[in-house]
């Protein structure tokens, strides 16, 4: 076990980076993963600032960094190494054959379940909206049987959209799956995986879709990483398709996890599942090992850095109570609310942040934990992801860019 | 104008009550309420079908009407009752004494109680704490509030019944003493219309007061504020009272497959005080460990608070020390003819304070036909023939289910949508075994405008997700359907996640905090629901 260079605690979308960052540095990594966590079933995007704190729309989130508060994350990253990251991880996406598109210059719009719009900044080119913008028409596609998706629901309010404002048609498509069983949109993806179910797809829709065409279809367009299902459905019916995001599963976070997994692994970096990490040994401010609990005993991983992305609340990096916070593997401190009413907002949905979301450990330009005053509490372990504080990704639309960007960053600072 | 015999004002278990009563003595009716069916007190409450052991001691006629409304509700509410029993339960806590007091007057006004050991009731009970010390067996009963008001409803509509909902009374019309009709706004178009009617009687529960002020009389009803915590597991199938003087949070209701605990008891100025508090929830779970000791790992649900209405001849009485017992006041005797108020009392007794209503009601209009409320069942049983071909749609384990919810009237028009479109056997809520067909036929319902309508009419979004995956569902649905009252998706999706989220700010902690962040990164982080629109085209 003492070849490790680098442990990293969490096996999601900051925990993954970050194992890829310091992979391709020639460290030695291992991940403890205790299972899919969010990123398999959220819609894989990477979210890097959409709206500033006041609500306010962000055209261009490099520019919109600068509007971010003092704590946020983004200003312990730095804008250089946020866009590092995005280099990083489009190069990553083209060599693993799943290329994503996008810029930190331009926010892309696009098209969701609800018929709503969300912005983000880098996509699957399965969600490339550029095609669907420029037509007159285009199609709504829906399944019946599937019951997260709503051609209607999708139709309705998007034509309402600037910019979106164009006639929609909505086709239904048949799977014939076994009746009696309830339909997600990972069912449908997984008949789309089938040659069988691609054949009658496009079976059921030539007569129909007008060649030259443009579809908005839920994210089902295969389970894998690849663009080879989209390509055979766009070729054989001379119809461009583009996926909204939608609830969970949403199959493009499970595409992103898979992709995120084989480059690690290719990279050497071992991957450790089901490890639930208890606790951290920790002597005179340096991290000797962390100690997991599996289901025949404890085990101890021992390394020279830790990276900690275990999430936040719902991932159980962090843990609430009422009127405050623990972070269960260094107890590190977390600052938050003592009275519970001042955790949240009286509105679910309003105009500011939620205050819970902001709550996480403190951390120093390279991502190291500290104190109240400042001060580093762990010289060799540093924080990626949702358990940083200081800002609200669903508020924001900013997920998976702290979690990209901090990934990134703390594998640089090992 | 629309004209009736008589108005009832208040849709909760005691105006649908007398709803049904005056309806099948042949008396022309219509009920208004200012909000959906059963929002306020008759939902907002524990739901325990009252054994009457709870009151013995401090007002035995209140333990009387009690144990008989409970054997009449258990044969006419089948559908709405879990014969689940109860325990009283004495902790260390708990003054000795009282237990002795507690048998005497049980056994005084006819209320069974039977001593089991204690090892008997933690073999029946196990996570009952291995501290307490005395147990009984008595009658009690989980009734479902929802369900209780709205097969009342249904009842009522088959003898001509009318109902109005999102419908609030403005004014009390007379004339030389005498009642002429009443004014009423609808809340949701804002339209004033006059209802003509010879009888106005005010079930408005905590808002009777307000009621009685439109005429010019003072009731003095006072509000009465109680916190209650829903856990999202059945600790304990029985329900579990604390043997000891009625206080806060010392009754635990197992309803379905979640249980409740309540409740907290603070005089209040206005009856839509509904808000809990964090430090209320921390405080009832503090009592409960008493029962539970295991409390604080048990995963809750959501909190939620109601207000009873306490009533008092003596303007100073105040929460447990009014009360609970009910009364009819005629306000003939306050110079007004043909306005009666009816408050106080439970939600237990509701039948019996439906029949003394409509008793004084037909008094007045000479009607003797006599009163079937306690004998007739709300609902018809669905047939065996039904069931069985329900049994071909509906998920296996949700039959019976359904068929309770339901009615057999409301079970046949579900397995019709169900024939005609297989794909609508798919459950829409998982958490409570909703299926899509329950929840499009709710939703066409003429009395849902909201996608809360349909909640209280189902119990989609009710259970252990509140909402997170059904939500979406819910409002796909009532689009594809294209229902007037769905037309703003958004304000659908709003509406729907801020009435789960008003339950779920107290106790966002634990897994609820998880669960929280979960819906939220669905609905503003994917779906972005509160955001929508680009500023691209600008």
């Amino acid at each position: 076990m003492k070849e490790n260079d680098v442990i990293v605690i969490g096996g999601g979308f900051s925990g993954l980076m970050a194992a890829a960052v310091a992979a391709k540095r020639g460290k030695k990594v291992t991940v403890l993963s205790l299972g899919a966590g969010t990123l398999s079933i959220a819609s894989g995007n990477v979210d890097v600032l959409g709206y500033d704190k006041n609500g306010k729309p962000v055209a261009n989130p490099k520019a919109g960094l600068s509007s971010v508060a003092a704590d946020h994350p983004y200003n312990k990253i730095g804008q250089k190494s946020l866009e590092e990251a995005v280099q990083f991880f489009l190069e990553l996406t083209k060599e693993e054959g799943y290329a994503y598109k996008g810029s930190l210059d331009q926010q892309q719009w696009i098209p969701t379940a609800a018929g709503t719009l969300k912005p983000t900044c880098l996509v699957p080119m399965t969600m490339d909206t550029s095609a669907l913008k420029n037509a007159s028409k285009a199609y709504i596609i829906g399944f019946e049987s599937l019951k997260d998706f709503y051609p209607h629901l999708v139709a309705k309010n998007l034509r309402n959209m600037p910019g979106y404002d164009q006639e929609y048609e909505m086709l239904m498509v048949d799977p014939k799956l076994p009746a009696g069983r309830d339909v997600t949109n990972l069912d449908i993806a997984r008949w789309l995986d089938s040659a069988e179910g691609r054949k009658a797809f496009v079976a059921q829709l030539r007569a129909t879709i007008k060649p030259g065409s443009v579809a908005v279809i839920a994210p089902v367009l295969g389970t894998a990483p690849s663009h080879a299902v989209r390509d055979e459905l766009e070729q054989a019916l001379n119809c461009k398709f583009v996926e909204s995001v939608v609830v969970p599963p949403g199959i493009t976070g499970h595409r992103l996890r898979i992709m995120m997994l084989n480059h690690v692994k290719k990279l050497g970096v071992k991957v450790v599942e089901h490890a639930v990490v208890t606790r951290g040994i920790v002597e005179n401010g340096q991290c000797t090992a962390v100690v997991t609990e599996a289901i025949d005993r404890e085990r101890t991983y021992q390394a020279k850095s830790f990276i900690l992305a275990s999430g936040g609340f719902y991932g159980g990096g962090l843990v609430a109570e009422p009127g405050q916070a623990i972070e269960p593997v260094f107890n590190l401190p977390i600052a938050a609310p003592t009275t519970q009413e001042d955790w949240s907002n009286f509105q679910m949905f309003s105009n500011e942040a939620q205050p819970f979301e902001k709550i996480g450990i403190a951390v120093d330009e390279t991502m190291r934990p500290v104190d109240a005053d400042g001060k580093v509490l762990l010289n060799n372990v540093f924080i990626a992801g949702r358990n940083l504080c200081g800002y609200d990704f669903c508020f924001e639309k900013s997920g998976n860019g702290v979690a990209m960007a901090s990934g990134y960053k703390a594998a640089m600072s090992v | 104008m629309q004209k009736a015999t008589v108005v009832v004002i208040g849709g909760g278990a005691t105006g649908v009550g007398i709803l049904r009563d005056l309806c099948m003595r042949g008396i022309d009716a219509v009920l208004v309420e200012q909000q959906d069916l059963a929002y306020g007190t008759s939902s907002r409450y524990h739901g325990l079908l009252h054994s009457g052991g709870r009151y013995a001691v401090k007002d035995a006629e209140a333990g009387k009407e009690c144990i008989e409304e409970n054997t009449i509700l258990r044969k006419i509410g089948r559908h709405c009752v879990e014969q689940t029993e109860g325990f009283f339960v004495r902790t260390p806590l708990d003054p000795e004494d009282f237990e002795g007091k507690w048998l005497e007057a049980c056994k005084n006004v006819g209320i069974p109680t039977i001593p089991i050991s204690v090892e008997e009731a933690r073999r029946l009970e196990p996570n009952l704490s291995p501290k307490i010390q005395a147990v009984y067996r008595v009658p009690d009963a989980a009734i479902d509030g929802f369900r209780m008001v709205w097969q009342n409803v249904a009842s009522a509509r088959k003898y001509g019944g009318r109902v109005m909902t999102y419908t609030t009374v403005v004014g009390i019309e007379q004339t030389n003493g005498e009642v002429t009709g009443i004014t009423v706004r609808n809340t949701l178009s804002g339209v004033v219309t006059k209802i003509a009617c010879e009888f106005v009687v005010s079930a408005a529960g905590s808002w009777a007061g307000e009621i009685a002020h439109l005429a010019g009389i003072d009731v003095n009803v006072q509000p009465d504020r109680g916190t209650l915590v829903a856990f999202n597991h059945r600790i304990t199938s029985r329900i579990v009272n604390r043997l000891r003087p009625a206080s806060d949070g010392d009754i635990f209701v197992p309803h379905g497959s979640i249980t409740i605990l309540g409740t907290t008891s603070a005089s209040v100025k206005n009856p839509d005080d509904n808000v809990p508090t964090a430090k209320e929830v921390v405080e009832l779970l503090k009592i409960g460990e008493a029962l539970f000791e295991d409390i604080h790992s048990y995963r809750m649900l959501r909190a939620f608070a109601g207000t009873r209405p306490l009533y008092s001849a003596d303007p100073n009485a105040k929460g447990r020390g009014a009360s609970r017992g009910f009364v009819t006041l005629d306000h003939a005797h306050d110079g007004l003819k043909g306005f009666i108020s009816v408050v106080g009392g439970k939600f237990t007794t509701y039948r019996l304070m439906a029949e003394k209503v409509t008793d004084l009601v037909c008094q007045y209009l000479n009607n003797k036909t006599a009163c079937r409320t306690a004998e007739e069942p709300l609902v018809e049983d669905a047939s065996p023939a039904l069931i069985s071909k329900a049994k071909q749609y509906f998920p296996a384990y949700g039959t019976e289910l359904a068929a309770s919810r339901l009615g057999s009237e409301g079970l046949e028009k579900v397995v019709k949508r169900m024939q005609d479109n297989p794909e609508k056997c798919q459950l829409l809520c998982e958490c409570e075994n909703v299926t899509m067909a329950e929840v499009e036929e709710a939703a066409a319902d003429e009395t849902s405008h909201m996608l809360s309508d349909v909640r209280r009419k189902t119990r989609m979004g009710m259970g252990t997700c509140q909402g997170a995956f059904c939500t979406f569902r819910s409002v796909g649905a009532v689009d594809a359907a294209g229902l007037a009252w769905g037309k703003d998706t958004q304000g659908l999706f709003k509406e729907f996640l801020q009435a789960r989220w008003k339950g779920i700010r107290p106790i966002l902690w634990g897994n609820v905090m998880r669960e929280t962040q979960l819906t939220r990164g669905i609905y503003e982080g994917t779906l972005n629901i509160n955001g929508a629109i680009s500023d691209e085209g600008k």
